[in-house]
């Protein structure tokens, strides 16, 4: 009843490392402090996102009740997604098995919420106990008009990243395509996949696809309608954005679909311009393409315009980015585009070829944080001094006992930073964090010392 | 029982591990080591975090497949042998999850073998608490850990003497009928304990408080961040516990801690359910006086005489409150019963898990319910008082929320809120009813 790994083809999975990176995606070691997470959490970082069906968690409360509705992704109409629904797996559960439970957790939720489709959740201790998830879930579908879809995911299977590919076969096998959904392709139409709305994210990049005719179908999965997700396959192109760990996705899409995919992302000026001609040209159409050209120049010189007054703000600055994955790379051109420096980049979940991209875009001084733990990301503060940190909000609180500024790009956010729209926003906030009149007060000696006062 | 369903609509339960957290993150020098998957401690750190807008350190034992295969004995063994050697701790506090309580995990042959092998760590103080998550909620989990904590530490004997600084010294040698035992619930924020520190110097006592998040979790900017615990309760004090002129315990939960104490070293051990409201604030002040043989001091009367003329001001606003409360159980009840005492109407009372549901009583009776129970029955009310996953309710039924209990993090400065004592008190109610208007 586990997963089965084999069938994931995790042997060509991104973990080997390769000459010269760091050892990446490495086992945590017991007591070490890593500070990563687990394949539940990976799994469900891609398929929460979906807006109108109900995510039901089967595990004890460690699993849902910390961690439900703590994300930033958007919806734009159904809030069902962000409710927390789990069977939380109690004493006698543990002991008589919680299949039977779960069964009327999910037949009682077909009830009360009306969702378009039930995700439910193994976590470790109902695999543990031995529930066949499958199976109750298969059932319970037999009961009800609407998918009841099984997630093999407990934490104990590894890291993030695991959780993330399971996610994608989930998709695969038991959504993309499935119910009475037409075939033919919809021509100029892409899935953003890997992308989360976080914040809103993708309603900066809508209206650039809108405005040069290219229909979204789907992110997948931000702001994500269930039946958007069932025809996926009808779109012309995949375009990944972040997480490598779908690439499987991807890939499986391609052969069965026959959906070529690149890669691309909606992080600066530059990686937006540059994914909007990737996608144009990969579209096959010369015509979207001579006007996607135009228009990304038009957007390019807007945007540089707005953000003026902030890369004043800005240049020269050193940075420390410690953030995880594509957006370890991402982030770096960003920031080169308001001309920070990067003193040294963190690549938490990141893969090698994440790895190799944002050394290529770095400066070769820049340093690779490769102790992603709280004891490492302090000592390489202590050591570095930066003017600014970027990074997810895990650290948040610890950068601000080092006084230095720090700006949050991770799912914690409150504001859109894709696309063109989004650079502005990032620049604004950026500019506004470093020119707070708060780190100066934070750094002034109080009381001054005797000697000081005595020369004043 | 509310539990005709079968499962949890938006939770207001936390976990075990996480109340395990945060009683081991009020006590200085400590490594917090959760056994369970990485998961685990990676949800308790934003959760935390998130609240109180501070680090939170807390390492894993980082379980995978193969442990639950073969059990994990080896990796808390290891867990705790890399986390000494690397972070170099005073004291390092296990907690274990669900996952290691369904395999059965025992901690304590676990810590028995590490020690035979590295007898290096023998001075090193290992606490365990047993927190499977399918066993209660926040609550819970805090209790066991404090308890856990008084346990294993109190009297604990410091081996090498260079531990020992002059102040502790000092410490060691003040007069121990001065000296009281606090033991505080995880229904009080660090600025409550704070609150409830200076009360019992205003009587001349000087307290040991267990655990102390008022000096470790209260937001400061002089924290240097680290993966150990820094403020909070001293090793040293642990071993200062068995003199006490006595224990007070704060919270229903904190019940079997103290007596712990109680029944250890024959302290006096004295209970309270709520620090807010008069009648409780009345029972406490009361219990102070006569344990320290002073009048009640000038400051605190006056404090009490303006919370009477709120009262009597605000009488007619606050009897015409209808509240839905949803809240780990102390804090229920403290919220709640300060409410009912001043003529509120409390419509909807519903508790994190069954902790104290039998022995803690409100004019109505205290359910178990999460949030979505809560969004079917407050209709009818004025106000909702939940923490801040109750905005989902709250905004379906247009109602007010005043933000409580844990998490609380789309509102500013909740850790340092002070709503225990006579002031305390006042400064609730003045928050309850500005948010309703």
């Amino acid at each position: 009843m586990f997963t089965n790994l084999t069938k994931l083809d995790l042997k060509d999975k991104p973990c080997l490392s390769e000459a010269g990176s760091p050892k990446l995606c490495m086992r945590a070691l017991p007591g070490e402090g890593a500070e990563r997470s687990c394949a539940y959490d990976g799994a469900r970082v891609v398929l929460m996102p979906i807006t109108d069906v109900a995510h039901l968690v089967h595990g004890p409360i460690a699993c849902a009740g910390n961690s439900w509705d703590n994300r930033g992704a958007r919806s734009s109409g159904s809030q069902l997604f962000r409710r927390g629904l789990t069977t939380d797996i109690m004493e006698n559960d543990v002991i008589y098995g919680g299949e039977k439970k779960l069964k009327a957790a999910i037949l009682e939720i077909a009830t009360r919420h009306d969702p378009k489709a039930i995700f439910v959740y193994a976590t470790c201790v109902s695999s543990l106990i031995g529930d066949d998830v499958n199976k109750v879930c298969l059932e319970a579908e037999k009961e009800l008009t609407i998918p009841v879809i099984p997630v093999n995911c407990p934490g104990f299977l590894g890291d993030k990243n695991i959780g993330n590919r399971i996610a994608g076969e989930v998709l695969f096998e038991r959504v993309i395509g499935s119910g009475e959904v037409l075939q033919e392709k919809i021509p100029r139409s892409i899935n953003l996949i890997g992308e989360y709305n976080i914040a809103g994210d993708i309603w900066g990049i809508i209206p650039d696809l809108n405005h040069l005719g290219i229909t979204l179908q789907t992110a997948i999965t931000g702001d994500a309608k269930f039946d958007d997700l069932r025809s996926a396959h009808r779109a012309s192109l995949n375009v990944l954005i972040c997480s490598k760990s779908l690439t499987n996705l991807v890939r499986k899409m391609e052969i069965q679909y026959g959906i070529p995919f690149i890669e691309g992302s909606f992080y600066g000026i530059h990686d937006t311009s540059e994914t909007l001609v990737k996608i144009a040209t990969a579209l096959n159409d010369p015509d979207l393409l001579a006007r996607t050209l135009v228009y990304v120049k038009k957007r390019e010189d807007e945007t540089r315009k707005v953000i003026a007054g902030y890369k004043k703000v800005l240049e020269n600055k050193q940075a420390i980015l410690f953030t995880g994955g594509v957006k370890t790379w991402s982030m770096v051109s960003t920031l080169a585009e308001l001309g920070i420096n990067i003193l040294a980049g963190g690549t938490q979940n990141s893969t090698p070829e994440d790895f190799q991209r944002m050394k290529a875009l770095m400066d070769p001084t820049a340093q690779i944080i490769e102790d992603t733990s709280s004891a490492g990301f302090l000592k390489i503060i202590a050591e570095k001094k930066p003017d600014l940190i970027v990074a997810g909000g895990k650290t948040k609180y610890l950068a601000h006992k080092t006084r230095t500024p720090f700006l949050d790009i991770n799912h914690g956010r409150k504001l859109p930073y894709a696309g063109y729209d989004g650079m502005i926003q990032f620049a604004e906030t950026l500019s506004r964090t470093v020119l707070s009149p708060v780190w100066g007060h934070l750094r002034r000696e109080f009381p001054l010392k005797e000697s000081e006062q005595d020369d004043s | 029982m509310t539990h005709s369903r079968h499962y949890q609509g938006n939770p207001q339960k936390n976990s075990p591990a996480l109340g395990a957290t945060l009683a081991y993150l009020g006590v200085n020098g400590l490594l917090a080591l959760l056994h369970g998957s990485q998961g685990c401690s990676s949800f308790i750190r934003l959760q935390l975090s998130r609240h109180y807008k501070e680090p939170i350190p807390l390492n894993s034992t980082a379980l995978l497949e193969d442990s639950v295969i073969f059990g994990g004995w080896e990796h808390l063994k290891k867990g705790i042998s890399v986390a000494a050697d690397k972070y170099k701790p005073q004291i390092i506090g296990v907690m274990s999850s669900g996952l290691t309580e369904t395999y059965g995990d025992d901690m304590v042959s676990a810590l028995a073998s590490l020690r035979l092998e590295r007898p290096d760590l023998n001075n090193m103080p290992v606490v365990l608490a047993s927190t499977p998550d399918y066993i209660g909620s926040m609550q819970e989990g805090y209790q066991r850990t404090v308890e856990a904590l008084v346990t294993t530490l109190a009297g604990h004997q410091i081996k090498t003497a260079g531990q020992f600084d002059a102040q502790s010294i000092a410490n060691s040698n003040e007069d121990p009928a001065l000296t009281i035992a606090l033991l505080p619930g995880c229904h009080l924020t660090p600025g409550d304990v704070d609150e409830l520190k200076e009360l019992l110097m205003e009587f001349g006592f000087k307290p040991i408080t267990v655990p102390d998040l008022s000096i470790s979790l209260d937001g400061h900017a002089e924290l240097e961040a680290a993966p150990v615990v820094q403020g909070g309760t001293l090793l040293e004090d642990f071993q200062r516990l068995p003199k006490c002129r006595a224990c007070l315990s704060f919270g229903l939960s904190m019940e079997k801690a103290g007596d712990i104490l109680k029944n250890t070293y024959q302290i006096p051990h004295f209970n309270f359910p709520s620090l807010t409201g008069l009648t409780a604030t009345d029972t406490f002040i009361l219990t102070l006086a006569k344990l320290s043989g002073r009048a009640v001091p000038e400051r605190i009367l006056r404090q009490r005489s303006r919370l009477l003329d709120t009262l009597a001001d605000f009488h007619d606003r606050l009897g015409g409150l209808k509240i839905a409360v949803a809240l780990e159980m102390d804090l229920l009840y403290s919220l709640a019963s300060s409410l009912v005492e001043v003529g509120a109407e409390i419509t909807v009372a519903l508790a994190a898990s069954q902790a104290g549901i039998h022995r803690l009583s409100l004019p109505i009776s205290i359910e178990v319910g999460d949030l979505e129970t809560l969004e079917e029955r407050a209709g009818q009310s004025t106000l909702i008082i939940a923490n801040s996953n109750g905005r989902q309710a709250a905004g379906l039924l247009k109602l007010p929320h005043l933000r409580a209990g844990l998490p609380v993090f789309d509102r500013a400065g909740y850790p340092q809120k002070r709503w225990i004592g006579y002031e305390g008190t006042q400064q609730f109610l003045f928050d309850t009813l500005n948010s309703v208007s």
